[in-house]
């Protein structure tokens, strides 16, 4: 093409790809199912260990699921091992909630979001062996039977989404990987041993321990046998291999599972397996998402460049493994209850990968692996490991930047790009000296993380905005359940002036905190009955101390995350009222009230004046100014509040628990219908950004980002010019500097791709801010005809993406 | 309007974050109001100086408020009932009916805006224009039309250190373009066609004037760069004659910096059926992708030494 310097595809593939998309068709061609073999071997290690404590009964169980449990390797596989009995299995967690799939035994095959094709020899097995064991005895029932009353109110009317907690196992976290690559399994076993040798059992407190270090050694020696059972079977499968060169590879599987997770690494391969090999242990333990592999471009680097330096790999070699390592993330599905997964649909397993931003000593920290792993996710295109770059503004490259964009250009919405100053700052917003949040990591979605230091729920509940504002006008009613369900605050036709009625939306935020935070402190106590002592085992402090990261034997640990969704509902409410019945009075509140309840039928005037107001996400002073507000006044309320491990921290993340949190609230002041999603993270409304990408970022800069420390997701559309052209990624790369000037912490990009565009054909007034654009010419998409429309969607490229 | 031509300007729309319209990431001021009648023109609601009420009668709801809102009694159902009509001479433009309509079927092109109330808007984004090598672009309409209101808009740029491009037909006096010179970075300037007959015939004007303009500025003591901008319309300008007439006029001027080829476009033809005008390039179909590589290979070949390409747009995929 002439014109502006078209961006080529890449010339030929390298070779290791076809073994690469063998693998990757197998994940993408295997039904999810559930997956109870764990479950019926964890239920026979607890009957096994009855009467001992409880830490040791889970530590045996694992250490019996390790050494009993289905152990498989498939035909191209470079790196092994699998959680469960089978790929794309969810594993049930039984001790957490074996009661989940009671509920949905006729449903979890067909259910809407996430499915998991249950067999009938398992549905046997459930109602047979698991459930008269477990029956009372999960946190999910402890929760059911202990949840305040006034959570429970919030909880069932849609306002709070509390149970994520209670469902499943901790996640949310980043293990101490380096430690556990550098030292091996024995190398940390030796330290549980010597710590052991200094109890005195005379001393009061010390059997406590004594009991817990044995429950170390057991899920350490579990480890191993796992990773030794793998290598008997790759040795055996290697003497009955008939091709020589998959015979070969068989053989150095077995050579180094054998070897590792139990001794140090030697090769950059041993420690993608060891890596490998805890990351399916510690999922195991306590199926939940968020395991993050982290800083993987910084703990690895002195393993690759070693066997560089000494010829033992060549660089497309390195990239084959971390290219099979990236399969295997792929590999498992998160189960969780019907509702959990409404609120964070596609099996995630949020397993954030991070490369970039700067070192322990505060240089630019990239180096040749930060551009394999963003390579990896180019190769894969799969929806696992989640891909965040950190990117320093002042220490990272032109180049890096470039290499980022050139992944956004594939249009599978990674990298996530983080704002690495910010990253930095809420970490130590969360009390880490700077020295270490230097070394901080993206954790699931866009928290914020530490390596081997840091317990934390980083989401535990979740706050509905929108119902915010609903309660102010309608004296703490919900519109759906038509019942009071919040605080009394008083006639809202009784507000006269613009600060009465922000005094009672902050009256039912005030009350939705406070519920959960009386929540949480139950969950904290709960969960202290589910110690994870596979996962401790890479937390230095928690050897030290003698105490599990369930109990708080981190080096630190923060208080929940409480979470808000539904932003710009909230700002673009509130700019409504103020604008519409206080500053120009062009409404009353009866009004207004009058056709939300009608959801604005027979009221289409009142819903133009209302969808006309001051938008979130334009750049418009008024909006911007009521963000910055009451987004400082929610960070303060949840800081008020302590857990027994720290200060309550504040996020914005809503994974997608935007859409079913709208179908609970009514008709909003923003124009917004009833039971319509709300906006997703710090995102403006669907089709109310009508000036462009710079205007929403300057609007997002409002959010006093720093102090949510459990991250802020901003979704953002990227015109495919801006990734078609020269020009156009060198534009992209000076958005996100901007961005980053603008102390805003996060963003992804959707590209319009020729799908958008045919929902924006079909839904308009959703894409009303998507705008056309040519040389000396600009006009919305939503405004052309159908014919023009037609002839662009037919100009515009098809994103390919492979979703789990 | 403002009597004061320099405090304030018909403004058409002003577009944020464009990255078509020269360096970087740019806010681009449309202005309203064009001296030229281009018979392909993909912005007709920029014609008139005058606002102008757009009509989209498919989102009509014939619900009337519109009518009861008139306070001239200007707008009135079509014999159907189905639809409005407005009586464009008893119209003032109050835009009382735009801002009732429930449905959205009306739109007023064209508001008043400050030389302060544009730099508000332009000083919003100073930090991508910082990072991208971006600024502020004239489009228009006729930047030119309203001199004094662009001069005091890009002046105020460039002392605020923002780069400043105009997009111009430069169908203009001198005293304008003189007031307009000092203050410009980069100037933007369409040759729709070298024969002067056939440039009156299609675009209402001599082409004599603009060649003028170009060869003047490029010939002044200001350092700026012209990018010459060919709108390519089938069978109007794209034949080889005429394309090798541009490129020999184009070989003279010093602070040439490229040729940009613009392929014809449909994107404005639902503006055309709003503003209840005539199309005349209804029928007018756009060049395809290889069409306009053709043209520029073609014109490459007869001059390596200038740079020309393909303007960014649909066809650039």
């Amino acid at each position: 093409m002439p014109g502006p310097v078209k961006i080529k595809s890449a010339g030929s593939k390298p070779a290791y790809l076809q073994r690469i998309n063998r693998l990757k068709t197998r994940v993408l061609q295997t039904r999810p199912e559930m997956d109870l073999e764990n479950a019926r071997i964890l239920t026979r290690g607890f009957q096994e260990a009855e009467g001992e404590p409880l830490v040791l009964r889970k530590a045996k169980a694992f250490y019996r699921q390790c050494a009993e449990k289905t152990v498989s390797i498939s035909e191209d596989e470079l790196i092994v091992g699998c959680s469960g009995s089978k790929i794309r299995a969810g594993i049930l967690c039984a001790d957490s909630c074996w009661s989940v799939l009671d509920h949905e035994l006729d449903t979890i095959s067909n259910r809407p979001y996430d499915p998991f094709y249950l067999l009938p020899a398992d549905r046997e097995a459930f109602i047979n062996e698991i459930k008269p064991y477990w029956k009372n005895r999960s946190t999910y029932e402890e929760w059911q039977a202990q949840i305040p009353e006034q959570t429970r109110v919030l909880r069932d009317s849609g306002v709070i989404y509390i149970d994520r907690k209670a469902v499943r196992g901790f996640g949310e976290t980043t293990a101490g990987y380096e430690e556990l690559i550098n030292e091996g399994i024995c190398g940390i076993t030796a330290n549980i041993i010597k710590r052991r040798s200094d109890l005195d059992m005379t001393r009061p407190g010390d059997y406590e321990k004594d009991c817990y270090l044995q429950a170390l050694l057991f899920a350490a020696e579990g480890i191993i046998k796992l990773a030794e059972r793998y290598a008997d079977k790759a040795g055996r499968l290697a003497g009955a291999e008939p091709d020589s060169q998959r015979r070969k590879e068989l053989f150095e599987i077995a050579e180094i599972c054998k070897r590792v997770p139990a001794q140090p690494a030697r090769s950059f391969r041993e420690a993608l397996q060891s890596l490998y090999f805890y990351q399916i242990a510690i999922f195991m333990e306590q199926n939940a998402a968020s395991y993050n592999p982290g800083r993987m471009d910084q703990y690895l680097w002195p393993y690759y460049k070693a066997d560089l330096e000494a010829g033992r790999i060549t660089k497309e070699e390195a990239q084959e493994l971390l290219d099979c390592l990236w399969i295997k993330f792929s590999e498992p599905c998160l189960f969780q209850d019907a509702g959990t997964a409404e609120f964070a649909a596609g099996y995630p397993m949020f397993q954030n990968v991070c490369v970039g931003g700067v070192d322990d000593t505060g240089k630019d920290a990239v180096n040749d692996l930060s551009y394999m792993i963003l390579q990896a996710t180019m190769d894969v295109q799969l929806y696992q490991p989640s891909l965040s770059v950190r990117y320093s503004l002042a220490k990272n490259s032109n180049a890096f930047l470039r290499k980022i964009v050139e992944l956004i250009r594939t249009g599978t919405g990674f990298p996530a790009f983080h704002n690495d100053d910010l990253g930095i700052m809420m970490l130590m917003n969360k009390g880490i000296p700077l020295k270490e949040a230097y070394n901080w990591n993206p954790c699931g979605c866009v928290e914020t993380n530490l390596e081997g230091r840091l317990r934390q729920y980083t989401a535990l509940a979740d706050i509905n905005l929108g119902s915010m504002v609903e309660f102010a006008l309608s004296g703490g009613k919900s519109r759906k359940y038509d019942r009071r369900v919040s605080v009394e605050t008083g006639d809202p036709l009784a507000f006269n002036n613009y600060d009465h009625f922000l005094e009672a939306v902050k009256a039912h935020i005030v009350h939705a905190t406070r519920s959960v935070v009386i929540g949480s402190h139950v969950i904290d106590e709960i969960s202290l009955n589910r110690p994870c002592p596979a996962l401790s085992l890479t937390f230095k402090e928690c050897i030290e101390n003698a105490l599990d990261y369930a109990w708080g034997g981190a080096k630190y640990n923060a208080g929940n995350g409480i979470i808000l969704i539904g932003v710009a509902d909230l700002i673009n409410s509130i700019a409504a009222v103020r604008h519409l019945v206080y500053d120009t009075e062009q409404l009353t509140i009866e009004k207004l009230i009058t056709a939300l309840i009608n959801d604005f039928e027979g009221y289409e005037d009142i819903e133009k004046l209302c969808l006309e107001a001051p938008k979130y996400g334009n750049g418009e002073p008024l909006a911007d100014q009521i963000t910055g507000e009451i987004f400082t006044f929610m960070a303060d309320e949840i800081e008020k509040y302590s857990s027994k491990f720290g200060r309550m921290t504040p996020g914005i993340l809503p994974v997608s628990g935007n859409t079913p949190f709208g179908l609970e609230v009514g008709a909003l002041p923003s124009g917004r219908r009833a039971w319509q999603p709300l906006a997703d993270g710090v995102s403006p409304s669907g089709g109310t950004d009508l000036s462009g990408p710079s205007a929403v970022l300057k609007s997002v800069s409002h959010i006093p980002h720093g102090r949510y420390v459990q991250g802020t997701l901003l979704n953002m559309k990227v015109e495919p010019a801006m990734l078609e052209t020269e020009n156009g990624i060198t534009q992209l790369m000076a958005l996100l500097k901007s961005l980053c000037s603008l102390g805003v912490y996060h963003v992804q990009f959707n590209v319009i791709d020729q799908e958008t565009l045919i929902r924006a054909q079909e839904n308009p007034e959703q894409y009303k801010g998507l705008l056309v654009r040519v040389a000396g010419y600009t006009a919305y998409f939503s405004e052309l005809g159908k014919d023009v429309q037609d002839e662009i969607i037919g100009r515009t490229v098809q994103h390919g993406i492979s979703v789990g | 309007m403002s009597a004061d031509k320099t405090a304030a300007g018909s403004v058409l729309r002003i577009e944020r974050s464009s990255i078509h319209d020269g360096l970087g990431l740019r806010t681009v001021i449309f202005l309203k109001g064009c001296p030229l009648n281009c018979s392909w023109c993909s912005t007709p609601e920029s014609k008139e100086f005058a606002f102008e009420k757009g009509y989209a009668a498919e989102l009509c709801s014939a619900c009337g408020r519109c009518i009861e809102s008139c306070p001239e009694k200007a707008i009135s159902y079509t014999d159907d009932h189905l639809q409005v009509q407005t009586e464009a001479n008893k119209c003032t433009r109050c835009s009382r009916c735009v801002g009732i309509c429930p449905s959205n079927a009306l739109k007023m092109y064209g508001t008043t805006l400050s030389v302060s109330e544009v730099m508000r808007e332009v000083s919003k984004d100073e930090i991508f224009y910082f990072y991208s090598g971006g600024g502020v672009t004239l489009s228009g309409g006729e930047p030119l039309s309203q001199a004094g209101f662009s001069a005091a808009v890009l002046k105020k740029c460039k002392v605020l250190g923002i780069n400043t491009a105009m997009e111009s037909s430069l169908y203009s006096n001198y005293e304008s373009i003189m007031m307009i010179l000092p203050w410009l970075d980069d100037l933007y300037v369409d040759i729709k066609h070298m024969d002067s007959s056939v440039h009156r015939k299609w675009v209402g004007k001599d082409n004599r004037l603009v060649l003028e303009n170009i060869t003047k500025m490029d010939q002044s003591t200001y350092p700026l760069t012209i990018v010459v901008r060919i709108p390519l319309i089938p069978g109007f300008n794209d034949s080889d004659q005429n394309l090798l007439a541009t490129l020999r006029f184009c070989k003279g001027l010093s602070r040439l910096n490229k040729i940009e080829l613009l392929p014809y476009h449909r994107l404005g033809s639902e503006t055309y059926r709003h503003l209840g005008l005539n199309n005349p390039c209804i029928d007018l179909i756009p060049p395809t992708a290889d069409q306009l590589s053709e043209r520029v290979a073609f014109m490459k070949q007869q001059n390596s030494k200038i740079n020309i390409c393909a303007g960014s747009g649909f066809t650039s995929e």
